[in-house]
Order: structure tokens, then C-alpha cells, then sequence
């Protein structure tokens, strides 16, 4: 096979099992860092990554699972190497204030800005779950951690975003 | 929490339908004899919709980097090494010989700032080699807007067709790295704002030459592959480039 031909195989297995998933890549690299601008360069040197190191990807319907953990490491690659001071809720930028105002759906935007406000440790899991569509013992698995200790922080991630939808409701 | 046995009591089952609305667990059965905990899921199945909602937002039309031949997968790991072209005693001894003749200490730790300084660049070259490649994309304004940043400066895209670019941290602050498309091959530049140098300072790595030239308060790395010539280019980059104040 002819390094054109070897090429030509690789991007087509990437574009098959990677590429469909650039957008899912995206938003949960917008929710970790809160950052659109970030995110797409996080989500650009997640591809690359992907790309160069596809052949680690034994099965192809383990495809999201990976990816979604190279968009971890790159995401914390790049507050490693920016040492990026944490989001200010309240000094937003341009890019920041249009992710969470993105649509006219005040009670969306509430809740949208609490869950930018949650705690990493909560957010993530919550987006894992809810946005990915992945179940308790797979956030576990990609996150490192035991299954128990994820269900506590989804289960308190929900109660502070509870909390923030009925006072919201009470105004 | 424990998210199954059949006796769950109101306190294990809010815990654990509040982790996982959609769960079907053991115990799951607990809300079909209790209001509240039956109120108590409807509420949390509701707000899962919500929270859904929120996370679903709009994505741009995403960009998929340019791709590397899987050839050059292999010079990753060492960096610069399948072009070059000057044996590595030579290179050692024109770098002793540059020194020399300059007047400007490239060997050792004890070389003072400039040589810190160029260290890091070889240092960081190595670390991301893949930016070192011969192409005709050029990098979309967006991305070039947010590493040559207003905080950073302004350039000139007519300096030519610019490849590359990355917010990388050098001696500790983080600077623009861009690839420009030179005549004979890519040229790395980093535009350093805050590292001042009195005098330019030239220094070689493995396959590499570099040049490192004042400009205002600031100063810029230029590095190109070990036979190609820089000195052609350094005017245009340095007219192209104002540092914000």
C-alpha cells in the first residue's frame, strides 16, 4: 500500500468514527472551560491528537469515550500551560455573555448561567450525563473516579440548580 | 449513596433519582407508593429537560485542523531531523564558529539571558515540531486574531502566508507562535513584547538556526532550518509587527 493509499484509508476511518462527533467534542469542551474561544482550540488540538494517535483506537464504537477524554487532557493541557485564572461570572467576554444569552429564553439563560457557575467537579459529570447521554459507570470510567462518588456530585449538582430554577420561580 | 435495594427509604430514593432521573434501578419502584417521591421525580424529570435545554448550545461551524501525512507522524518525535540536510558535526562546529565571531556565548547554561532565552525557543520548537511543516493553508483570521491579541500587538498578514498559529508560554509569558511560508520553507516566529534584548542575538539548535532581534520593548525569535536564510526576511517581520502599549 502506498503512503497515499495508507492515507487515504486513515482519513476516511477518521472522518467514519471522528469527525461526526466534532460537534459533541465542541460543547463539552465550551461546558469545561467556559470558554467558546478556548474551546475550539482545545477541540483543534484534540483532533490531532486524535489523528495521530487513531491507530490506539481498537473499536470504533469506543469512539466517543476516547475522544471525549482527549478533550479532557487537551482542555487540561491548556489551562496548564495558559495558568488561566478561573471564569469571573461577572466579567464576561464577548464570546462568554453570547454562549449563555444564546437564546431569548430568560429562564434558560438563568439556568444556563447557574450550571457556569457550578463547580467543576459538578458540572462536568452533569454534562457528561445529560448532554453525552453517558451512564454513571461510564462518566466513572472516563472521569477516574469511583461510580459512587460521581452519583453524589450529579445528585448535588441537581439540587443547586433546583434551588436556583424555584427562587427564580418565587420572583 | 447506594442507588439499589428494595428498601430504600425517601431520603435514599430523592438521592438517588436527583443523581439520575432517568434511572431504572432496584428500589425505582419506592416512588409508586409514595407521593412525594413520585412529585419528587416528575420535578427532577423536568428540570433534567431544562438542564438539557441550557447545555444544548449552538455550535460555529467548526474547523477540522489540517491533517499531517501520517509519514510526518514520524518526525514528530524527532523534530526537524528528516530534512536536515547539514551534518550534525558541522552544525556543532558553525555554532562554535558563529559564536566565536559574534562574540556571543551559545554554549552553556552560564551564557546569560540571551541564551536562557534561546534554550526555551529550541526547547519548545521540539515540543511542538508538527507546527513545522510545509503547507498552503493559511490559518483562519479568527484563530490568528485570538493569539495576536490586542494585548499582545498587531502584524501585518502581508508579511506573507502564515500557516501557524498558537498562544505558547515562553520563559513564562505567553507569546505568539506563527509559521510563515517562506520563500525556501516554514520560518517560525515568536513575538516576544516583553523579552527586551540590547542586540540581536543568532543561536543554532538541532537542524535549526535562529536569530532573536530587538524590536521596541520587545523582541522577536526568527528560526528557520539550518540551510535556509533568514536574514532576508527579518526586516519584513520586524515592519510588521507594533506591540500594544
Amino acid at each position: 500500500m502506498t503512503s497515499n493509499d495508507a492515507h487515504s484509508k486513515r482519513r476516511r476511518r477518521f472522518d467514519r468514527v471522528v469527525s461526526v462527533f466534532h460537534q459533541d467534542m465542541y460543547r463539552y469542551a465550551t461546558w469545561l472551560c467556559r470558554d467558546p474561544s478556548i474551546a475550539e482550540e482545545v477541540v483543534q488540538e484534540a483532533m490531532l491528537r486524535a489523528w495521530k494517535s487513531l491507530d490506539a483506537l481498537r473499536e470504533d464504537s469506543a469512539a466517543k469515550p476516547w475522544l471525549l477524554t482527549i478533550v479532557r487532557r487537551e482542555n487540561a493541557r491548556y489551562f496548564e500551560r495558559k495558568r488561566l485564572e478561573t471564569v469571573d461570572i461577572d466579567n464576561l467576554s464577548p464570546a462568554q455573555s453570547a454562549m449563555l444569552a444564546e437564546k431569548d429564553d430568560s429562564q434558560l439563560e438563568v439556568l444556563r448561567q447557574a450550571i457556569f457557575k457550578l463547580e467543576d467537579d459538578y458540572r462536568e459529570p452533569l454534562v457528561l450525563q445529560v448532554l453525552m447521554g453517558h451512564s454513571t459507570k461510564e462518566i466513572a470510567e472516563l472521569m477516574g473516579m469511583q461510580q459512587g462518588a460521581i452519583l453524589t456530585r450529579l445528585h448535588r449538582a441537581r439540587i443547586k440548580l433546583k434551588d436556583v430554577v424555584e427562587q427564580e420561580a418565587a420572583q | 449513596m447506594t442507588v439499589s435495594g428494595k428498601n430504600m427509604n425517601c431520603e435514599e430514593y430523592k438521592e438517588a433519582i436527583a443523581a439520575d432521573p432517568s434511572a431504572t434501578f432496584e428500589g425505582a419502584d419506592h416512588a409508586a407508593a409514595c407521593d412525594s417521591c413520585a412529585a419528587f421525580t416528575v420535578e427532577m424529570q423536568a428540570l433534567d429537560a431544562k438542564i438539557a435545554g441550557a447545555l444544548a448550545i449552538n455550535t460555529p461551524n467548526l474547523e477540522m485542523p489540517e491533517l499531517p501525512p501520517i509519514e510526518d507522524d514520524n518526525v514528530v518525535n524527532m523534530p526537524f531531523q528528516g530534512k536536515r540536510r547539514v551534518p550534525t558535526w558541522l552544525a556543532i562546529a558553525a555554532s562554535f564558529a558563529l559564536a566565536a565571531i559574534i562574540g556571543v556565548q551559545l554554549i552553556g547554561n552560564e551564557a546569560g539571558d540571551g541564551l536562557s532565552l534561546a534554550d526555551e525557543i529550541l526547547a519548545h520548537l521540539d515540543h511542538e515540531p508538527g507546527a513545522f511543516r510545509e503547507t498552503v493553508n493559511p490559518v483562519g483570521d479568527a484563530r490568528f486574531s485570538r493569539v495576536v491579541n490586542a494585548k499582545i500587538g498587531t502584524m501585518d498578514r502581508g508579511v506573507g502566508l502564515i500557516t501557524y498559529a498558537q498562544s505558547c508560554v515562553i520563559n513564562g509569558k505567553t507569546v505568539p507562535h506563527l509559521v510563515l511560508q517562506g520563500e525556501n520553507g516554514p520560518i517560525t516566529l515568536l513575538l516576544m513584547p516583553d523579552e527586551t534584548i540590547d542586540m540581536a542575538k543568532t543561536f543554532m539548535g538541532q537542524g535549526v538556526n535562529g536569530v532573536i532581534i530587538p524590536h521596541g520593548e520587545g523582541s522577536i525569535a526568527i528560526i528557520g532550518e539550518n540551510e535556509q536564510s533568514i536574514g532576508e526576511i527579518e526586516q519584513r517581520v520586524i515592519d510588521s509587527v507594533e506591540w500594544s502599549i
